[in-house]
C-alpha cells in the first residue's frame, strides 16, 4: 500500500428531510496517493459528491450531518477540525471545482477580483502581487488577453471559459488536491475535449493529485489512473482504470459498461439496460443495494452487504457473486 | 438538392430558416435578428432515423420545432407526405399533427403536475380521437403497458415517477393518436446512464413494430451513432455534413464533423489512447453575428482565404453524403 495524503475511512453521512433520514453515504473507505488521478463514477445520488462535500466538511448542516468516519490529510482529521481550521486547508491545500460555472462565480465581482481573494487571504499576497498573479493565473488556463479581462464579470465570459475561471482559482494556491466535481458536464463535447486537456496538462506541470468526480465512464478513461465506482453511498468497485474497463467484476459495473453505446461502435447491438431503478435509501441498506436490479442476486445478496473483496491485482469488488461462473465466491 | 415526390420520402426539408427578432430601444425597433435556423435542406426516409448532432446553440431544437410548425418559419418549405405544411391553415395543421408527434428533453416540465397519467395519455385521443369512456381507458392501459408502465399507474401523478419513468409516459402520449413521424429532441439527455439505455431500447423497439420514423435530436454523438441510420451534423444553424451513419462515423468529410467525433470520449482507457485528437479552439460564436462566408472558420483547422468570402455550397460529394466544404475532397 502506498502512502495515502488523503486517507478517508467509514465515511457515512445522512441528511433529515420531510420524507425520513437519507442514508446518502454509508462507509465509504478509500485513500489518494500522492499526485494520483482518482476517478469516481457513479449516477445521480450514488453519493459521489456527497463524500467529497463530506471530507471538505461542505455538507450544509442541517440538514446534512457526517455521522461516523475520519478523512486524514497529513495527520490530521478533517473531520474533526473547526470551521476556522479547515477553512485554512479548504481552497489552499485541497482545491474543489464545481459542476456548473454558470452558479459558482459570483455574477456581481469581477473575474480578477474573485481571482485575488484566494490569494490574499491564503497566501498574504497584496493587492498588486495578487493582481499580477491572477493574470498569470488566466494565461496558464488559456485565457488570452488576461490583463484586460480581468476587469470583465463573469457573464461576459462563455461557459468554458468560466470553468477555465474556476480551474484558475482551484489552482491559485497551489493545492496538493484538487477535487473536480463534474466540471466538464454542463459544456459542450469539443469545449469538454478542451478542459480536460487543460487538466491532463496542469496536473503533469503541477503535479498536483485529483479527484475526479463524473457520471461519465468515457471521459475517466482517458484521464484517470485508478476508478471508484459507487452506488447506494458504497464504493462496490476499486480498480486501475485498464483493468476496470477490461475486466470488470460488480454486475452494476458490467452493466454500465454495457449499457453505453461506443462512438466506435462497428456492429449495432441492442444497448444491454440494466432494469429497475437506483435505490431511495431512505432506509440504511443492509444487503447489497444493488440486489434488485442484479440477474445474477444470490440469497445471500439479500441478506448482508458483501464488503470490498480483492478479486485480482488492486481490484476489490463488493459482490458475494463470482460472474464469470455465477456462483458464490 | 433532392426530388420531392419520391414514395419512399416521409418528410423534405427545403432551405428552412427561422431567425427570432432582436428589439431593442424605447420604440423596440428591431435591431437584428438570431438566426438560429439559416437554411437547411435534407430529406427523411420512411421508418429511418435520421440524427441530428450538433452542439448547444447549433440551432437543432429550433430546427425540429420548426418543422412541426411550432414556430412559424421565416423561410423555406416543410413537406410531409408531399404536403408544404408551411402553408397550410392552422385548422388543417391541426389534423395532420396527429401524425406528427414530438418527445420532449426534460420529463420534469413537459408533463402536466396536475394531471393523472391517464388524463395526460388519454388527452390527445379525446382532443383528436373523439374517444371516451370505457374505450379511452382500455386504450390508455394498453399504451401504458406498452411503453412498459404497469397499466395501474394511470391513476397517479407524474410527481409519483421517475425521470426515466416519465420519459416513459411521454412516450405513451406521443404514440397515442398512432403517428408516423416523431421528433425526439433530447430524449434521453436529462436520464442517468443505465436508464438512458432502458428508454433507447424503448424506443427502438416501438420502432420496428409501428414502423415510426424519427427525427432524433442529440448532442451524444455515441447515441446517435447506435440509434441512426443517417446523420445531419449542424453548425451554428446551418447544415455541415449529411451521410449515412457508417460514413459519418468512419469517413467524416467535413472538418467540424471530424472534430466533434474526436472530441468525444471512449469509455475505453485503451482505445481512446490511441487515438488522434483534434482539438478545437475557442467557442461557437452568436448566432446573431456569425462570421462571414463558411460559419465554421474561425475555429477550423484547415481554413484558408476563400472561406471568409463566400458560403460554401452544401453539395452532394459522394452518393448520399452531403457537405459544406470547399475543400471536402482532401479528406475522401
Amino acid at each position: 500500500m502506498p502512502d495515502f495524503i488523503l486517507d478517508v475511512q467509514g465515511l457515512e453521512t445522512t441528511f433529515n428531510t420531510p420524507e425520513g433520514i437519507v442514508h446518502a453515504v454509508n462507509g465509504v473507505s478509500f485513500g489518494l496517493a500522492e499526485s494520483e488521478t482518482l476517478g469516481v463514477v457513479g449516477e445521480s445520488g450514488c453519493g459521489k459528491s456527497v463524500t467529497m462535500l463530506s471530507v471538505l466538511g461542505l455538507i450544509p448542516s442541517p440538514p446534512g450531518k457526517v455521522t461516523a468516519g475520519t478523512a486524514y490529510f497529513t495527520r490530521k482529521d478533517l473531520l474533526k477540525m473547526s470551521n476556522a481550521e479547515i477553512r485554512q486547508i479548504r481552497g489552499a491545500q485541497i482545491a474543489m471545482i464545481f459542476q456548473d460555472p454558470m452558479t459558482s462565480l459570483n455574477p456581481v465581482l469581477t473575474i480578477g477580483r474573485q481571482l485575488e481573494e484566494p490569494l490574499m487571504l491564503h497566501i498574504g499576497m497584496t493587492k498588486n502581487q495578487a493582481r499580477d498573479r491572477a493574470a498569470e493565473l488566466l494565461t496558464m488556463v488559456g485565457i488570452p488577453n488576461a490583463k484586460e479581462r480581468l476587469n470583465d464579470y463573469p457573464h461576459q465570459y462563455s461557459g468554458g471559459m468560466r470553468q477555465r475561471v474556476m480551474i484558475a482559482m482551484a489552482l491559485s494556491c497551489s493545492p496538493q488536491i484538487l477535487i473536480a466535481d463534474e466540471p466538464t458536464t454542463a459544456l459542450d463535447v469539443t469545449i469538454q475535449a478542451q478542459i480536460t486537456d487543460l487538466v491532463k496538462r496542469l496536473r503533469d506541470e503541477l503535479g498536483m493529485a485529483i479527484i475526479w468526480i463524473t457520471h461519465d465512464l468515457g471521459v475517466v478513461a482517458g484521464l484517470a489512473q485508478r476508478v471508484l465506482v459507487m452506488y447506494g453511498g458504497f464504493i462496490i468497485e476499486e480498480a486501475p482504470v485498464n483493468e476496470l474497463y477490461s475486466n470488470p467484476e460488480h454486475p452494476y459495473t458490467i452493466g454500465l459498461l454495457g449499457s453505453l453505446p461506443r462512438v466506435d461502435e462497428k456492429e449495432r447491438t441492442k444497448l444491454f439496460s440494466i432494469d429497475g431503478q437506483p435505490p431511495l435509501l431512505y432506509q440504511k441498506p443492509s444487503a447489497c443495494p444493488f440486489a434488485p436490479r442484479c440477474k445474477w442476486a444470490l440469497e445471500h445478496c439479500w441478506n448482508e452487504m458483501p464488503p470490498l473483496l480483492n478479486v485480482g491485482p488492486e481490484h476489490r469488488a463488493a459482490c458475494w457473486v463470482d460472474t464469470k461462473t455465477g456462483r458464490h465466491r | 438538392m433532392v426530388t420531392t415526390d419520391s414514395n419512399d420520402i416521409l418528410l423534405h426539408v427545403d432551405d428552412l430558416k427561422m431567425h427570432f427578432p432582436i428589439y431593442r430601444g424605447v420604440i423596440q425597433r428591431q435591431v437584428g435578428a438570431v438566426r438560429a435556423v439559416d437554411g437547411i435542406s435534407f430529406d427523411i426516409k420512411r421508418g429511418e432515423t435520421l440524427g441530428l448532432v450538433g452542439e448547444s446553440g447549433c440551432g437543432k431544437s429550433t430546427a425540429g420545432r420548426t418543422i412541426l410548425q411550432l414556430y412559424k418559419p421565416t423561410a423555406g418549405k416543410v413537406y410531409f407526405n408531399g404536403t408544404d405544411l408551411v402553408s397550410l391553415k392552422t385548422e388543417e395543421m391541426r389534423w395532420i399533427r396527429r401524425d406528427i408527434q414530438m418527445i420532449f428533453q426534460d420529463p420534469y416540465a413537459s408533463l402536466n403536475p396536475r394531471m393523472t397519467v391517464g388524463q395526460i395519455v388519454g388527452e390527445p385521443l379525446m382532443v383528436h380521437g373523439a374517444m371516451g369512456g370505457h374505450e379511452l381507458q382500455e386504450r390508455v392501459k394498453h399504451l401504458l403497458d406498452l411503453v412498459g408502465l404497469n397499466p395501474l399507474f394511470a391513476s397517479r401523478y407524474p410527481h409519483e415517477f421517475s425521470g426515466g419513468q416519465r420519459q416513459r409516459i411521454g412516450i405513451a402520449r406521443a404514440l397515442a393518436l398512432q403517428p408516423s413521424f416523431i421528433v425526439c429532441d433530447e430524449p434521453i439527455s436529462a436520464l442517468d446512464v443505465s436508464i438512458q439505455a432502458q428508454v433507447v431500447n424503448l424506443l427502438e423497439e416501438l420502432q420496428s413494430q409501428f414502423h415510426l420514423t424519427y427525427l432524433f435530436i442529440a448532442h451524444d454523438l455515441s447515441m446517435v451513432r447506435h440509434i441512426s441510420d443517417r446523420v445531419a451534423v449542424m453548425y451554428l444553424g446551418v447544415l455541415a455534413e449529411v451521410a449515412s451513419r457508417d460514413e459519418i462515423y468512419m469517413k467524416p468529410l467535413h472538418p467540424y464533423t471530424q472534430a466533434l467525433l474526436s472530441a468525444v470520449p471512449i469509455p475505453d482507457p485503451v482505445a481512446d489512447a490511441k487515438r488522434a485528437r483534434v482539438i478545437l479552439k475557442g467557442d461557437v460564436p452568436s448566432p446573431a453575428n456569425p462570421p462571414s462566408g463558411c460559419r465554421f472558420r474561425t475555429r477550423c483547422p484547415f481554413a484558408e482565404e476563400i472561406c471568409s468570402q463566400s458560403q460554401p455550397e452544401f453539395r452532394e460529394i459522394r452518393p448520399g453524403h452531403f457537405v459544406a466544404c470547399f475543400f471536402a475532397e482532401r479528406f475522401l
